[in-house]
């Protein structure tokens, strides 16, 4: 054959690419330099930053995520996609839960029936998607409802297992030789497996050749259908193991675990330079994506910058590296030969440089704006609190650092709370980080206190959502020397200092169900629109609602409990549906503070003037409605005052003003507050009506 | 007319038949003037949005950002009422911010062909978390007297939103079908490159695709808002997996090209009203979210079964389903 | 012809990141005339009439039409000046009717004009009358078969009443009758006034329809000629620069035992039923036949791709169950597909790993793959099959066809089959790389390989096969010995005329 060849056009090929190319195929050294940048910025605003601890802290807060992410790379790689991780996580846990308690079963058995579990569900995911043929986005579009919605009905939203044994927990909680979190051994063999697996063996070899065509692979002998099979199954199985870790992490077991987990993990993967094409992606590109936004979260806290630049950062980050990359690639479009690959795209380079200039500029002038904004309100703020603070005279010049934290951050609630913290704090002239979960992920609490147990305040003072979960990390905290109260709800009893008691959960059951008999003069029918159906508070108050309808009034009965998901166009038509299904309903309780004004609305337009809307929320959202006389009355107690009484506790605690066996605490212009063993009383309910409402701005 | 052509309508209109009637046997009171007005109400902002995210997927792309521009929009619609801008004035106003908003997707995805999902979920997470920063949860309230219903009244208002929901519906449903535009939009979904050579401009296609969408927020966002009087700070959570559910049960197919806004109506209406139906019957709303996962996973398996008894025909197909 | 001239290309030069597809290229079309378009792959054929379409922008150079320069060309203002093309992918839209496919390549509706769906499915249906095609305008394109989907381009185009019409490679897949249709349609075409650049491999159809022939070589134009003037050697010489030693190196090679045989097999899912046919080692059997006859179904089968329902293969004297393509490779067979970018190769993935992909198990021990040992294999057959590359780890779409086509193919030779199965080997490939591969499938069957190779070029089938199976309504019509076989033979029995028939009729000939 060599003699059709004329041996002058053949040169020898190269063999090895450069190192760049090997390295970082994918452009992953903009991540390197993102971390770099990362770390640099906060290294020297965060505090604590650059310490051990914090290192391993951080990494165990990605685990969950990072085994996600981790399994998730191999099915993008592929062209696919997993949006049921998380309601498998949620689905999951449940089922560990479960087994391990109401079966009885041993934890390790239980354990391996939940990873059972995860590989079935996907296995579901993986024959809808290989034997029929489906779009991934869809097929786990359905799954992602599926899964949650199954864990849902199983608990009925409300059961909530806890009370693991030690040795469980230490999975989650523990250290290892005093230092490094026990998951972190599990993310790092995760890691290298997923490594190996992936850029070492002929397995992963295939995926990738699947993920730039799937057709072409199978005419190369490769069993696509099976390869793809299998990684959806061991993306279940990941969940369900992530699941695992993230009960024994949090204490406790509940159809929410995981929630927005599947978008957190995407958004590691692709920012890692993996191609929702497919065909592209590395581990190491996915390692470094998850702890550009781990570390960016971590950063953020530690330096005291609101948490919602995490979002918008992320999401310009998100744009920009995949802005890069496509104009790297187009710069080195190569052609070596001749041919050029059809569908290049014929936009002029001149368009595409412009275009993306003043993308990249506006993005660089929001971050630069925010930067500057938070520097001058930080900058301001020190100078309103170091005023007060000349003329008070603190004790040797040391402000407190008082950490405070809502159960979420946008929740009018809470906006209020923060209204009077922020008040007392510059009363006092201490300094106050206020942060919480923006999102409804119940890990992100400990994550939080983590993050202030490394930067070293003085108090940490928690609005609790899960209870079980935190108080492990609130001992923590406590070991470290730092005050601990709860507010607004509790922890566990020896997790923290001080409770400021607004009123119990059995307190706003019975005023609720009170009230109620009053407005419906001790007989009738009610309905309850509560939060999401999995909302710990509202189940506990409803617990309390059910317990006191059963020993005080007979002939009230409640008919139904539909879930709000607190948002109030849902509690809208959610009332609407009830008036309709049960004509007897003459009140509506509305215990989650979005729903009452829901509620009042649909009230309202249906024209049924016999029925009433009361419930739990905020003066101010409620006002129209209740001088409208839909709404009888709010039940709540003043919470910008509570927030105010929260700060002022907590300085009295860590200037050691407050002790155990007080009786009472000065509270500026709260004057004296009763103090019973460790709560501290802001006093009974409140039940706003017409007459009073007008006289409160929150 | 070929019937065959529309055997994923129909799937999904048998379905949501099957529904209407296990309900009408249950509690027929389901089927009062009221409840229906009341359904028609409620989810018209929703289906204004799949209405958008339906021309979104018939290009081949998706918007997962709709959620969150919803929020925007609510918010912005609300400031504006208390700025004093005129509420006849508020409807363009808000068309054309949401309209921008898309505008900002559109330019990324069209011009600078970034994957949509890509694009667009970093927009979820901007918009939403720059929204909780800039209002920090705080509603809009005392909003102006005429800004509920536009001052119309609630009877005149209720009928307004289900009218213009309406008139968008059909409009576009005709544009798709009849206009050179709506033609071209199947045609850059069908095959882009194909659409190019034949003489449609691809990028400009998807933008205007991701600006119509964006306005369509707005309006949705709009007519939303002034169902009530005062205006909440996080709207639309989960709104877009809503909205893209919707289209596909409607049979559109998530890689481009196929898919009505009939289709749309029907995976909307069936989605819309599955919760209130569950409560009408009695059925534990525990269970809510399972179901609607399985009615998706159920439309993509009749679609298929439907396939079969086709295929077994044919032999070789020339195009494989899936990617 | 007329001498007016209806389109010129003046010094046009195009470079894709610095590698220059065209250089100063000169093309010349008058009015009522088919000028040819010929060149090896990569020559710049492609980009040539990408730039007059206005798919691409040239660097520099200008394109005239009535002696009037196109200023800010594009696909839309091309169309808009009376300028059509038929790509050899057919460009359609599988979600769409045939009648919109049509009908979008021709209406001049702004995006706010109405459609007139009866005019769309009347004008569709009377264009599809005029190319002799039987295809409802109500059926969606995607179910088209290949050579439909053909025609459906060509009625389009027709339909654009363009002053220049481009036919890029409209008879790759068409079967003689349909090739002879269109031949009827151009030279009415012609006739009417339009000019026709027609662009195709294969060299023994220009004489028949073409006027004038240009032959491009390295993005640069080597000569225009009348087809007269000129013969297929003469052709060839001027497309690769040099003289070809032989057209087809078929050598005679000592048979072995039955590597391959199929016994009444038989797929419902493919469309093929009774199946006899043997492949002894060395031996290079052609399987002719038109297109839809079952050729490449039968090939999809035997390698699991499809499943077989009736009959049974029997290898080496073994009968086998293949499921699979990758139980097919275990067995020692190879398939080289048709469709060599979307089967054959994966574009965007490195050249050494494609030469791999097939052989993944033996260059693993437990799945952990030898990195080295890859390189060191992908690098030899890239230097063994000539393949012009700087380096095994760029993409294969850097590569030319015929280099990409290499690619497939040493895919296979790595898996040393026993038996291989060539799928239209050398279609759409340049002169150069044709011989190259036709000198390699000698060298395999001298070294014991059994050879199925599907053609749709009879002289290929002729050259190359020691037999040659001739396919018809998805069975084996006959299989004629090397000495026997004729191009009237092979047609007329792809066809479906009786072999006794058309041996009469050979005999009365004679």
């Amino acid at each position: 054959m060599n003699e059709t060849i004329p041996q002058s056009e053949i040169r020898i090929p190269q063999l090895v690419a450069p190192l760049r190319e090997r390295l970082f195929p994918n452009n992953e050294w903009v991540l390197i330099a993102v971390l770099l940048v990362e770390c640099a910025i906060f290294g020297v605003t965060g505090e604590n930053f650059f310490s051990a601890s914090n290192a391993f802290e951080i990494t165990r807060l990605s685990v969950e995520i990072g085994l996600l992410a981790l399994v998730m790379t191999p099915i993008i790689i592929t062209g696919g996609i997993d949006l049921s991780v998380g309601s498998m996580m949620g689905l999951a846990a449940v089922v560990l839960g479960g087994l391990w308690r109401e079966a009885h079963l041993p934890m390790a058995v239980a354990a391996i029936a939940t990873l059972l579990v995860g590989a079935l569900g996907g296995a579901l995911n993986a024959a809808l998607i290989t034997r029929l043929n489906f779009p991934p986005l869809i097929v786990t579009l359905g799954t992602f409802s599926l899964f949650r919605g199954v864990a849902e009905g199983l608990t009925r939203g409300i059961e909530n297992y806890s009370g693991f044994s030690q040795q469980f927990l230490f999975l989650g909680q523990g250290y290892v030789g005093g230092l490094v979190p026990t998951q972190f051994f599990i993310l790092i063999a995760a890691i290298a497996a997923c490594w190996w697996w992936l850029h070492r063996t002929s397995y992963g070899r295939s995926l990738y050749a699947i993920g730039f065509s799937a057709e072409g692979a199978r005419y190369a002998g490769i069993p696509v259908a099976r390869r793809l099979f299998f990684i959806y199954v061991l993306s279940g199985l990941a969940s369900s193991l992530a699941a695992i870790i993230y009960v024994a992490h949090l204490g406790q077991a509940k159809s929410d675990a995981g929630t927005g987990y599947e978008l957190m993990a995407i958004t590691a993967v692709v920012l890692g330079g993996a191609s929702i094409f497919g065909g592209r992606g590395t581990v190491l590109g996915t390692v470094l994506g998850l702890f550009a936004i781990v570390i960016l979260q971590n950063g953020l806290r530690l330096s005291a910058q609101p948490a919602e630049l995490a979002g918008i950062l992320t999401g310009v980050l998100l744009v920009a590296t995949i802005l890069l990359d496509r104009l790297s690639r187009r710069a080195q479009a190569q052609p070596r030969a001749q041919t050029i690959s059809e569908g290049e795209e014929e936009v002029r380079n001149s368009q595409v440089a412009v275009l993306s200039a003043v993308i990249l500029a506006a993005a660089l002038l929001v971050v630069g704006g925010n930067w500057l904004l938070i520097r001058s309100l930080r900058q301001d703020l020190k100078n309103g609190a170091a005023q007060p603070n000349s003329t008070t005279s603190q004790t040797n010049g040391h402000k407190p650092v008082i950490a405070m934290m809502p159960k979420a951050k946008g929740d009018p609630y809470f906006v209020s709370c923060k209204q009077g913290a922020d008040e007392a704090a510059k009363e006092l002239g201490v300094e106050l980080l206020w942060d919480g979960p923006t999102d409804l992920d119940p890990a992100k609490q400990n994550e939080v206190v983590e993050a202030w147990i490394t930067r070293g305040v003085d108090v940490i003072a928690v609005s609790v959502e899960n209870k079980v979960g935190i108080s492990t990390v609130l001992r923590k905290a406590k070991e470290k020397g730092i005050k601990v109260i709860t507010w607004d709800a509790d922890a566990e009893k020896d997790a923290r200092d001080f409770l400021i008691d607004q009123a119990t959960p059995q307190g706003i059951g019975y005023t609720l169900t009170d009230e109620a008999a009053r407005i419906l003069g001790n007989k009738g029918d009610f309905a309850i629109i509560t939060a999401s159906l999995s909302a710990a508070n509202q189940n506990e108050w409803i617990k309390y609602i059910k317990e006191r309808l059963a020993e005080k009034y007979p002939d009230l009965h409640l008919v139904a409990v539909q879930p709000s998901e607190g948002d109030r166009d849902r509690a809208f038509s959610e009332t609407q549906t009830v008036l309709k299904v049960y004509p007897n309903v003459k009140l509506i309780m509305a215990i989650a503070a979005p729903a009452v004004p829901g509620a009042a609305e649909a009230v309202k337009q249906s024209g049924r003037t016999d029925v009433k809307v009361t419930g739990l929320s905020l003066p101010n959202m409620n006002k129209p409605y209740v001088h409208d006389g839909v709404v009888e009355s709010v039940v709540l107690w003043n919470t910008v005052d509570l927030g105010y009484l929260t700060v002022y506790a907590a300085n009295a605690l860590a200037t050691g003003t407050l002790k155990r066996g007080d009786k009472e605490l000065n509270a500026g212009r709260l004057g004296k507050i009763e103090v019973v063993d460790d709560e501290v009383r802001l006093g009974a309910p409140f039940i706003f009506n017409k007459e009073n409402i007008d006289k409160f701005n929150f | 007319m070929n019937l065959g052509r529309y055997k994923r309508e129909l799937a999904a209109a048998v379905a949501f038949l099957l529904l209407l009637i296990m309900v009408g046997i249950s509690a027929p009171s389901f089927f009062s003037a009221e409840n229906l007005r009341d359904l028609a109400v409620n989810n018209a902002p929703t289906l204004l949005i799949a209405i958008g995210m339906t021309l979104v997927i018939l290009v081949g792309e998706i918007d997962i950002s709709v959620g969150s521009q919803f929020a925007v929009c609510s918010v912005v619609a609300g400031e504006l009422a208390k700025a004093g801008v005129p509420v006849g004035l508020l409807l363009p106003c808000l068309i054309l911010i949401g309209a921008a908003m898309g505008a900002i997707n559109g330019l990324l995805v069209g011009w600078l062909r970034l994957p949509s999902i890509i694009v667009t979920l970093a927009m979820l997470v901007a918009w939403r978390d720059a929204l909780r920063w800039v209002t920090e949860g705080t509603w809009v309230q005392n909003l102006p007297a005429n800004f509920q219903w536009f001052g119309l009244g609630q009877t005149v208002g209720q009928l307004l939103i289900v009218v213009i929901a309406l008139i968008v519906l059909v409009s576009f449903s005709w544009a798709l079908r009849n206009l050179g535009a709506g033609r071209a939009i199947y045609a850059v979904g069908s095959d882009s490159e194909a659409a190019r050579l034949a003489g449609v401009e691809p990028q400009r296609v998807v933008f205007g695709v991701f600006v119509l969408m964006g306005a369509l927020v707005g309006l949705a966002a709009l007519l939303n808002a002034v169902r009530f009087s005062v205006v909440p700070s996080n709207a639309g959570l989960g709104l877009e997996l809503k909205a893209v559910a919707a289209v596909v049960v409607g049979g559109a197919a998530i890689t481009g090209g196929r898919g009505t806004l009939l289709g749309t109506l029907i995976g909307a209406a069936l989605l819309g009203t599955i919760g209130t139906a569950l409560t009408f019957a009695g059925i534990n709303p525990f269970w809510e979210k399972a179901i609607q996962g399985a009615i998706i996973l159920a439309a993509l398996v009749s679609d298929v079964a439907l396939d079969r008894l086709r295929i077994s025909d044919f032999g070789l197909r020339s195009k494989e389903l899936s990617r | 012809m007329t001498d007016a001239v209806l389109l010129q290309a003046i010094n046009i030069t195009k470079s894709y990141a610095g590698v220059q597809a065209l250089k100063s290229a000169l093309f010349e079309l008058r009015a009522g005339e088919v000028h040819a378009l010929i060149g090896e792959n990569g020559a710049g054929k492609s980009t040539l009439i990408k730039i007059i379409t206005g798919a691409v922008e040239p660097d520099s150079g200008e394109i005239k039409l009535s002696s009037s320069t196109i200023t800010h060309n594009s696909p839309r203002v091309a169309k808009q000046l009376g300028i059509a093309a038929i790509y050899q992918q057919p460009a359609l839209f599988p979600e769409l009717t045939v009648a919109e496919n049509i009908a979008l390549g021709l209406e001049q509706t702004g995006m706010l004009g109405r459609v007139d769906w009866r005019e769309r499915r009347r004008h569709s249906a009377e264009l599809l009358a005029q190319v002799g095609a039987r295809i409802d305008v109500e059926r969606a394109a995607g179910e088209l078969t290949m050579p439909e989907q053909q025609l459906v381009e060509i009625a389009r185009s027709l339909g654009a009443k363009a002053k220049v019409l481009i036919m890029d490679e409209p008879t790759a897949s068409l079967s003689e009758e349909d090739t002879q249709n269109l031949f009827r349609v151009i030279r009415n075409l012609r006739s009417a006034g339009v000019g026709i650049i027609y662009i195709s491999h294969r060299l023994e159809e220009l004489p028949v329809i073409a006027d004038r022939v240009t032959v491009l070589r390295d993005g640069r134009t080597i000569d225009t000629r009348l087809m007269s003037e000129v013969n297929r050697q003469a052709l060839i010489q001027l497309m690769v620069g040099r003289e070809l030693s032989a057209v087809f190196p078929k050598k005679e090679v000592a048979l072995g035992d039955v590597a391959l045989e199929l016994r009444q097999l038989g797929s419902s899912e493919a469309g093929i039923k009774d199946i006899n046919l043997s492949v002894r080692a060395g031996e290079i059997v052609g399987l002719a036949g038109l297109v839809g006859a079952g050729r490449t179904e039968l090939a999809r089968t035997i390698f699991g791709l499809t499943q077989a329902d009736q009959g049974e293969i029997v290898l080496r004297g073994k009968h086998v169950r293949i499921e699979s393509p990758s139980q097919a490779i275990k067995h020692g067979l190879a398939y080289l597909p048709e469709d060599r970018r979307r089967h054959g190769v994966i574009l965007d993935m490195q050249i050494g790993a494609n030469v791999t992909l097939a052989s993944l198990d033996r260059l693993s021990r437990y799945g952990v793959m030898d990195f080295k040992r890859e390189k060191e294999i992908a690098a030899d057959y890239i230097r063994r099959l000539g393949v012009k590359t700087p380096a095994i780890y760029v993409p294969v779409s850097t590569l030319s066809g015929g280099n990409q086509q290499k690619i497939a193919l040493s895919r296979w030779l790595v898996t040393r089959p026993s038996v291989l199965i060539l799928d239209e080997p050398t279609q759409g490939i340049d002169v150069g790389a044709k011989s190259e591969i036709h000198a390699l499938m000698t060298e395999l069957a001298s070294e014991g390989v059994a050879i199925l190779m599907i053609s749709s070029e009879l002289p290929e089938i002729l050259g190359m096969s020691d037999r040659v199976a001739v396919m018809h309504g998805g069975t084996i019509a006959a299989i004629l010995d090397r000495k026997d076989a004729s191009q009237q033979k092979i047609l007329a029995l792809a066809l479906g005329h009786d072999l006794n028939e058309v041996e009469a009729q050979a005999k009365a000939v004679r």
